[in-house]
């Protein structure tokens, strides 16, 4: 331990080298400590610390055992790559806080919010060195998918080297300030003007709102740097913007109210994805088209092509299966399965269901026997939509990705 | 209406709810007292507890916590000169020169109680801004809130205190620092150089923490002996409550500003507290005693920054759009409860709404009662001998900056800020303008531009709101322009900050080779962001090539002013203290004070840094362990059985911690290996 110690004394400082100081001023300074009290002192402590890191490590988390059958003495460890206090942090922790009381030998919860990059770095982390024990959940959100799909260089983690152990998906609308002079769908097309979206970020979850303005061939110029989706309709009620977009869970505050009123007019839901992988009616929406239906509406027939087919692929990525929990590809099959059931049961448990309704913005917990092979279909991303999606950026808002 | 308010009076009466208002307010007061953590942390411990009890409950539990963290926050401030929180750093200028002259307990008096009736007026204002808020919210457009941020960052000008180049040399490299990372328009990273850490852009805690706080305590851990002077109350309690009548005034000015403030979404309640601050300075006839020991500029921030949290809500509940994160967190916990905010919560929940108001005001009265009787102990801190504080401080503000993004960067960023910090304050700038500068510069950029792309030309400046900010702006300019004039023709006086200029003793290095290098350091760092923003796109590079080309002006002149200087009086001494300086650290014979100090400072930011050497290597625990010992044994001098002790008891708090509150140790690489 006397390297440590004289690692840490400035260097140059000789052991009098201060002696000079305390005679300068007017009373008499505490008396120096001999060396060897020094030594013994931080020596004594500093074992005690590493004893307690090396032995505490294993004592208080003994290697796991989730193979047999419980979770018992384990703590399961959410990653949160973002900040505490956003939606994916209240989701993840309001799950974490339900789904440890499912899993057998209820296992402890810690959250763990590794906020950097805009949920990469926390990812990148956890895609480098997460355990593969099944006690270390990555918790996935639109942020981090979506630079995935662009193909960010500083991306290093792949959804593909990832299972999913739930997902829960969510929707949304898009509305008009019915001032610019919109009433319906067909508003969107052949004006004299063009309508003005109000976004925060090209290369965020705004990217499958231009997705299907593009689609639709809707006459809309964009203007980017708003703080969230919140002041976004501030500026829409305000009349500094035309068009937005607010997801299930913000609607019922952002966009009802002034719906009701006629000052907003409900154009389309962006819809979610069955199991077929086509885009159907949201459950919350049912009486909205989809983005889908608008486009038959406009152009008289149905939307197909690559613009489509980049559409459903980002509606699945960041709507219908937009946050989940995902362990290492790595992770025993035994402990996985553990803790998907768990996530089932608890999924379709009608008290929780009551409880979370409003957190999970009225789409259901998916945890089924079948949901690795849909997340894996959705999350596969092909490379003529990346190169129509990063091409429209570059093209349209002048963003090239990196 | 009435009936609803009382009702939920009398609700507040169950004693399960008082039980909870109580907890949380203790709760909230024991985070704000710890640097670095504040609200966001006292909602993140109590929010898990939450889930499960009633909606009621779970509010005055969270309301409790929420109402009273900013009025224990100034105590460290006020004590230590190390912020509980960012917006506590405005009460430090003057609370902490207070304390220094021996005044901590009228300092802390007159916090307290202005914290107690921000409290009050904000959930007045709560009450009554219910009916008032939306079109309060949709009057302010984007070129309001762009003026705002401009009326935000000439606050530096006024906070300057005199020397308006260097504040505004301050601020401006505020705002450059406050532009790192992701721009607001195109989403581009900015000065991050590759660094996907730097891509959020620097912590404002850790910004906070390390300019004001670490600084101070390199500046102060020589003191190995604590004051002598007796700490007097100034009279009783009931001079300190009469002294503070006599201002109210700003009490009441305070805590508007702060609701204004907290109800606009994007201001945030550093920035608001700051506005309070500067009106306060702004509107003073005498100006001179800002910034060491005002009470004027205790009073209004104090109540200010309670009062955000007031206004805060009113955005959180009516629009669903959370001013900060404590209140997203409350938000969050009102969902799980399936209460949906939005307009229709006054009708809906009307009752939660006044149980919210009358949670909030209880909570400000009692927070600042459980305060109030706690100064005279509390003040008792200031006979430890710094030297011995200064040891904790650093591990605890560490580790509560380390909680905000569980990042080791962030550290090394407040340690670095740190020396800066110390050197703005040896040199004479003021470091309030580079604090606002680095809040204010997203908001500035973003409202900016979202102004030019959605109104046609200069429209906006014809809009009522942004006239009432101009002449804000201007009026004043012209009025001290035109005072200028008649003081010059009266009295010939060729320089206009000379009555501030005679023995400033926050300054000590002023005038010296040192404030030469800061100068230095100003030009160079404003030329490599003018230099490095060539490669931005269009968009993204205006505003810092704008800002940095106004900073190489003003460090310019600096630059010119302090060589010159140099060149009038070189004398041997500065000849010496120029050898010191290239020589660095080593021992020298003791001459002047600052150079003493001066090393001492830097000694203890290589103490600072060889702790989270320790902490990179082995993980949180064993840097304290060696860390603290040593620290208090060599530096501090502290007698062998209050080293040991003070160890061990920290020792056990960071074992206990991680298992009691949701807080995490900075992990080593050693940790990685175990």
């Amino acid at each position: 331990m006397t390297s440590n110690k004289s690692s840490l004394e400035p260097p140059g400082v000789s052991p009098d080298g201060t002696a000079g100081q305390a005679e300068q001023t007017e009373q008499p300074e505490p008396p120096k400590h001999s060396r060897r009290t020094i030594l013994a002192t931080v020596g004594a402590f500093a074992l005690l610390g590493t004893a307690t890191t090396v032995l505490g490590g294993s004592l208080l988390n003994p290697p796991s055992s989730t193979e047999d059958g419980d979770f018992s003495g384990e703590t399961l460890e959410f990653l949160i790559p973002l900040a505490s206090g956003g939606g994916t942090d209240t989701w993840a922790r309001f799950i974490g806080t339900e789904l440890t009381n499912y899993v057998a030998g209820r296992p402890g919860f810690a959250p763990v919010n590794e906020a950097g990059g805009e949920g990469i770095l926390g990812t990148n982390r956890f895609a480098r060195s997460a355990k593969t024990d099944g006690t270390e959940i990555l918790v996935g959100t639109a942020s981090t998918v979506v630079p995935w799909v662009l193909g960010r260089s500083a991306v290093k983690y792949s959804f593909e080297d990832l299972k999913p152990v739930v997902v829960n998906g969510t929707g949304g609308v898009i509305y008009a300030r019915a001032e610019a002079g919109v009433a319906s769908v067909q508003d969107l097309i052949n004006r004299d003007t063009p309508l003005v979206f109000g976004g925060i970020s090209a290369t965020g979850l705004d990217i499958t709102t231009l997705v299907a303005f593009d689609l639709l061939e809707a006459d809309v110029t964009s203007t980017f740097g708003f703080e969230g989706r919140g002041p976004v309709n501030l500026a829409l009620q305000r009349g500094e913007i035309d068009l937005d977009y607010q997801t299930t869970s913000a609607y019922g505050s952002a966009v009802e109210g002034i719906a009701k009123e006629g000052k907003a007019v409900v154009l389309m839901s962006f819809g979610q994805l069955d199991e077929a992988g086509e885009v159907v009616r949201d459950p919350n929406f049912p009486d909205v088209p989809t983005v889908a239906e608008a486009y038959e509406t406009l152009h008289g027939t149905k939307p197909s092509g690559e613009k489509y087919e980049a559409y459903k692929t980002l509606l699945g990525l960041t709507y219908t299966y937009q946050k989940g929990l995902w362990v290492p590809q790595e992770t025993p099959e035994k402990a996985y399965q553990l803790l998907r059931e768990s996530s089932e049961k608890l999924g379709t448990d009608p008290a929780f269901q009551e409880k979370a309704a409003k957190v999970l913005g009225g789409y259901p917990l998916v945890a089924d026997s079948g949901v690795a092979e849909r997340v894996r279909e959705a999350y596969t991303v092909s490379s003529s939509v990346r190169s129509y999606v990063t091409g429209l950026l570059a093209d349209k808002y002048n963003i090239h990705v990196e | 209406m009435l009936d609803s308010a009382m009702a939920a009076l009398a609700s507040l009466a169950d004693p399960s709810l008082l039980i909870m208002l109580l907890i949380g307010t203790v709760a909230g007061l024991i985070m704000g007292l710890i640097p670095g953590l504040g609200g966001t942390g006292a909602v993140a411990i109590l929010l898990p507890i939450t889930f499960g009890m009633e909606p009621p409950q779970a509010l005055a539990l969270l309301i409790g916590a929420l109402a009273v963290v900013h009025t224990s926050d100034t105590v460290s401030a006020v004590l230590l000169g190390a912020p509980g929180s960012a917006s506590a750093s405005v009460t430090m200028l003057d609370g902490y020169s207070m304390a220094k002259k021996g005044q901590a307990a009228r300092a802390l008096t007159l916090a307290f109680l202005s914290s107690m009736a921000g409290g009050i007026i904000g959930a007045v204002g709560l009450t009554l801004a219910i009916p008032l808020a939306r079109p309060l919210v949709l009057s302010f457009a984007s070129p309001e809130l762009f003026m705002l941020t401009v009326l935000g960052v000439s606050l530096a000008a006024v906070l300057s205190r005199g020397n308006i180049i260097k504040g505004v040399s301050a601020g401006l490299l505020g705002l450059i620092l406050g532009m790192v990372g992701t721009s607001p328009t195109t989403a581009e990273e900015r000065f991050t150089f590759g660094s996907l850490f730097l891509g959020d852009g620097l912590s404002l805690v850790a910004v906070a923490l390390g300019i004001f706080g670490l600084a101070e305590i390199a500046s102060r851990a020589s003191q190995r002996r604590g004051e002598k002077q007796t700490i007097s109350l100034g009279g009783g309690w009931g001079q300190g409550i009469r002294e503070w009548l006599t201002h109210w005034t700003q009490v009441i000015r305070g805590a508007l500003i702060g609701i204004w403030a907290g109800v606009l979404p994007g201001v945030g309640a550093t920035a608001g507290t700051w506005m309070a601050y500067g009106q306060a300075v702004a509107t003073a006839k005498d100006k001179r005693q800002f910034g060491k020991g005002d009470p004027r500029g205790i009073v209004g921030p104090e109540s200010a920054n309670n009062s955000v949290e007031a206004g805060d809500l009113i955005p959180t509940l009516l629009f669903g759009i959370p001013g900060g994160v404590p209140s997203a967190m409350l938000l969050g916990m009102l969902l799980t409860y399936g209460i949906q905010p939005g307009p229709s919560i006054i009708t809906e929940h009307l009752d939660l709404m006044y149980l919210i108001v009358w949670s909030f005001a209880i909570a400000s009265v009692l927070g600042a009662l459980l305060c109030f009787l706690s100064v005279k102990q509390l003040a008792k801190l200031t006979k430890v001998p710094f030297a011995i504080l200064a040891a904790g401080l650093v591990a605890i503000m560490l580790l509560g900056s380390f909680q905000e993004g569980g990042q080791l960067g962030d550290l090394w960023i407040m340690i670095i800020l740190g020396i800066f910090g110390w050197l703005l304050k040896s040199t004479g700038f003021p470091r309030a303008p580079f604090l606002i500068g680095f809040v204010l510069a997203i908001p500035l950029e973003r409202y900016y531009f979202l102004t030019d792309s959605l109104y046609e030309g200069f429209d906006w400046m014809a809009r009522p709101g942004v006239m009432v900010f101009l002449a804000i702006l201007i009026l004043p300019m012209i009025w001290a322009f035109i005072k200028f004039i008649r003081a010059r023709r009266h009295t010939n006086l060729d320089d206009g900050h000379r009555d501030e200029q005679p023995e400033d003793d926050e300054a000590p290095l002023k005038n010296s080779n040192w404030s030469l290098v800061a100068a230095g350091i100003f030009a160079v760092a404003f030329a490599a962001a003018l230099i490095s923003s060539a490669s931005f796109s269009p968009e993204a590079r205006l505003v810092p090539q704008l800002v940095s080309t106004g900073g190489l002006i003003f460090s310019g002149i600096l630059l010119f002013i302090e060589i010159r200087r140099r060149l009038h009086d070189r004398t041997p001494k500065a000849d010496e203290t120029l050898a010191e300086e290239t020589e660095g650290i080593r021992t020298q014979p003791a001459k002047a004070g600052w150079t003493l100090d001066a090393k001492f400072a830097l000694k203890t930011f290589l103490w600072m840094t060889g702790f989270l050497a320790l902490t990179a290597a082995f993980g949180y625990l064993i840097a304290v362990t060696i860390f603290i010992p040593a620290f208090l044994l060599i530096v501090a001098r502290a007698r062998l059985k209050v080293a040991i002790i003070y160890t061990g008891v920290l020792y056990i708090v960071l074992l206990a911690l991680p298992s009691l509150l949701p807080i995490d140790l900075p992990q080593g690489w050693l940790n990685t290996l175990v």
